[in-house]
Order: structure tokens, then C-alpha cells, then sequence
């Protein structure tokens, strides 16, 4: 399935309530748990701050892309959010994040998860349509523009 | 072997829809007496893109591109299993590299005549960044494309040879 399909109104969150790293990746989590796409919150949560551990997925231009492996999902899984103030992240370029994809796969399914992170790292390369997308007030705004740019 | 097409190539992905593609390509090699190929390739490009964009860690990058050796393995010989239970020989191949590119390489270096491949997902996006890698080799390939659809009707197709 295409990355496109998977970004539904139900999960994506706008804007972000959260402050801080964890708070910000444990929000999205319960985002994917509230739309009925994962049970396993604290599976999910600790397989993304191991992988945040190792380095941390706070690219340029204010966003972020947490992602991880874990037997808790049986199929690609998406959340995106956005935080119209930004939230520390130890981006590379030091800024806030503002823009969060989140992506979670199970660890038989590398071909997708990668296709769709390549997906993401293609959409990063524009800042116009990023700097679009973080402007956006609700959940079917972001939706729209994603499936009619 | 008199017919238009003497050499077929299937693109395996490990999606439902390129094993679907794999049995239909059975059922035409069978059919018009074609060689059949079946083509793998590990999505190097994209590991190194995700790399340089700094998605992904050295130790990710290498993790990832062992799964997907092991995909590899795993799929074509699926795909070789597919074949022998009919009675044909495969040539199944692994490379590594940009899948565009390497579907384009394999075509013209074989003498492809027909590539086969998966349905294509909806994609409800006019964005360029959601045309998969399949829909980008169809459109580079010099070769004719053949698009499988309707895996039941193929799984009879594939069921019902000798």
C-alpha cells in the first residue's frame, strides 16, 4: 500500500500538545492506539526511543521522522503530526521539530518500510510543501493536501 | 518458440501482487514456450538515500540491507518453486542498485521481450514521490509491459496447467 493511503484522517494529530521527545513520540503512539491501528502502547513506545537512543531521526527544516521495527504491528503503519510551536528533538540542524512522520513496521516487512521511508526522505526535499503541510490547522487539511497536491 | 515474445522478465518485490505476476508469467511461459526470468533487486539506492537524508544510522542501513538479501533469497525461490511445480526452469536473479535502474539494465542486456509485473496500488496522489518503483521501470523499460491483475483468475490460470 502506498504510503498515501496510510495517512488518514485518524492519524494524524494537529497540533501536538506534547513538549519533549518522549512526550511527543508517546502522543503519536496513542494516536495510532485511539484509531485502532496498534493494542501494544509501551511495545511501540520503547522499540522508537531505543531507536532514538541510537542517533536521532530530527532531520532539517523541522522534521522528524521516529521510526522503528516491532512484532507489534502486522503491517506498515503511519502516524504524522504536526506542533505548529516545534518541540526539541536534537534535530541535526538544531531546530525544533515541527513535522513528525512516524513509521512503524513488523520485522518481515523491510521491502515497504523502506520504500515508504524513501517516500518520506523524497517529500523532506521539498520545503515548500513541508512548510505547507506544517501550516496546516486539522487532520483532513493535511489529509487533502497529501492525496491532491 | 515461433512467437512474438521469446523471453519474459518478472519483477518479485515480496508483495502479493508481484507473486501474482510470478504465476501469470508462468502461465505465459508455459503458454508461448518463452524463457522465463525473474528479477529481484535490493533496493540499495534507497538505503543509501535514507543515509544521506539521515533517517537511517549506519548500523540501520546495513541491518536493513541484510533483510532484504534475505528477502531476496527467500522470494525467488519461491518464484523457483513456482516454476518447477509446472515443469519449468527459471532463470531467478538477484542485484543491487536503484530498481528502475536495474529492471532497465536487466531488460536490455537479456533481449527482454515482456516485463511482467504486479497490480500497481491506487495511489490517490498526483505527487511524483508516490509512484512506486515498479510504476517507474514500467514507464523506462524499453520493452512491452505487461500489468497482472485479478490474483483469483490468475490463481486458477496457474492451478489448472499440468
Amino acid at each position: 500500500m502506498a504510503l498515501v493511503d496510510l495517512i488518514r484522517p485518524e492519524v494524524v494529530k494537529v497540533p501536538l500538545v506534547s513538549a519533549t521527545k518522549p512526550e511527543v513520540i508517546r502522543e503519536l503512539v496513542e494516536c495510532l492506539r485511539d484509531a485502532g491501528q496498534i493494542s501494544d502502547v509501551e511495545t511501540v513506545y520503547d522499540a522508537l526511543m531505543k531507536r532514538e537512543s541510537m542517533g536521532s531521526t530530527g532531520l532539517e527544516q523541522g522534521i522528524a521522522v521516529p521510526h522503528a521495527k516491532t512484532t507489534a504491528v502486522n503491517a506498515l503503519t503511519v502516524a504524522l503530526g504536526i506542533s505548529p510551536k516545534g518541540i526539541e528533538f536534537q534535530a541535526i540542524d538544531g531546530n525544533p521539530s515541527k513535522l513528525f512522520f512516524m513509521l512503524l513496521a513488523p520485522p518481515d516487512q523491510s521491502g515497504p518500510h523502506i520504500e515508504a521511508l524513501a517516500d518520506i526522505a523524497r517529500i523532506t526535499k521539498s520545503q515548500a510543501f513541508c512548510r505547507t503541510v506544517i501550516g496546516s490547522t486539522s487532520a483532513g487539511e493535511v489529509v487533502e493536501l497529501f492525496g491532491e497536491d | 518458440m515461433n512467437g512474438p515474445i521469446k523471453k519474459i522478465l518478472v519483477y518479485v518485490d515480496g508483495t502479493e501482487g508481484s507473486i501474482t505476476a510470478a504465476q501469470y508469467a508462468v502461465v505465459l511461459s508455459r503458454a508461448t514456450g518463452a524463457d522465463l526470468n525473474a528479477l529481484y533487486v535490493v533496493n540499495t539506492r534507497a538505503l543509501e538515500d535514507l543515509l544521506k537524508a539521515r533517517i537511517f544510522i549506519k548500523a540501520e542501513e546495513e541491518e536493513y540491507k541484510r533483510d532484504l538479501e534475505a528477502d531476496a533469497d527467500r522470494y525467488l525461490n519461491h518464484v523457483r518453486s513456482l516454476a518447477r511445480k509446472k515443469g519449468l526452469a527459471v532463470e531467478a536473479v538477484s542485484v543491487s542498485g536503484a530498481v528502475q535502474v536495474e529492471i532497465k539494465k536487466y531488460v536490455q542486456a537479456n533481449e527482454i521481450d515482456l516485463l511482467i509485473i504486479g497490480e500497481l496500488s491506487h495511489v490517490r496522489s498526483r505527487r511524483d514521490e508516490f509512484y512506486n518503483e515498479a510504476e517507474r521501470a514500467m514507464r523506462s523499460v524499453s520493452c512491452s509491459v505487461l500489468i497482472v491483475k485479478d490474483e483469483d483468475r490468475v490463481w486458477e490460470l496457474y492451478d489448472a496447467l499440468p
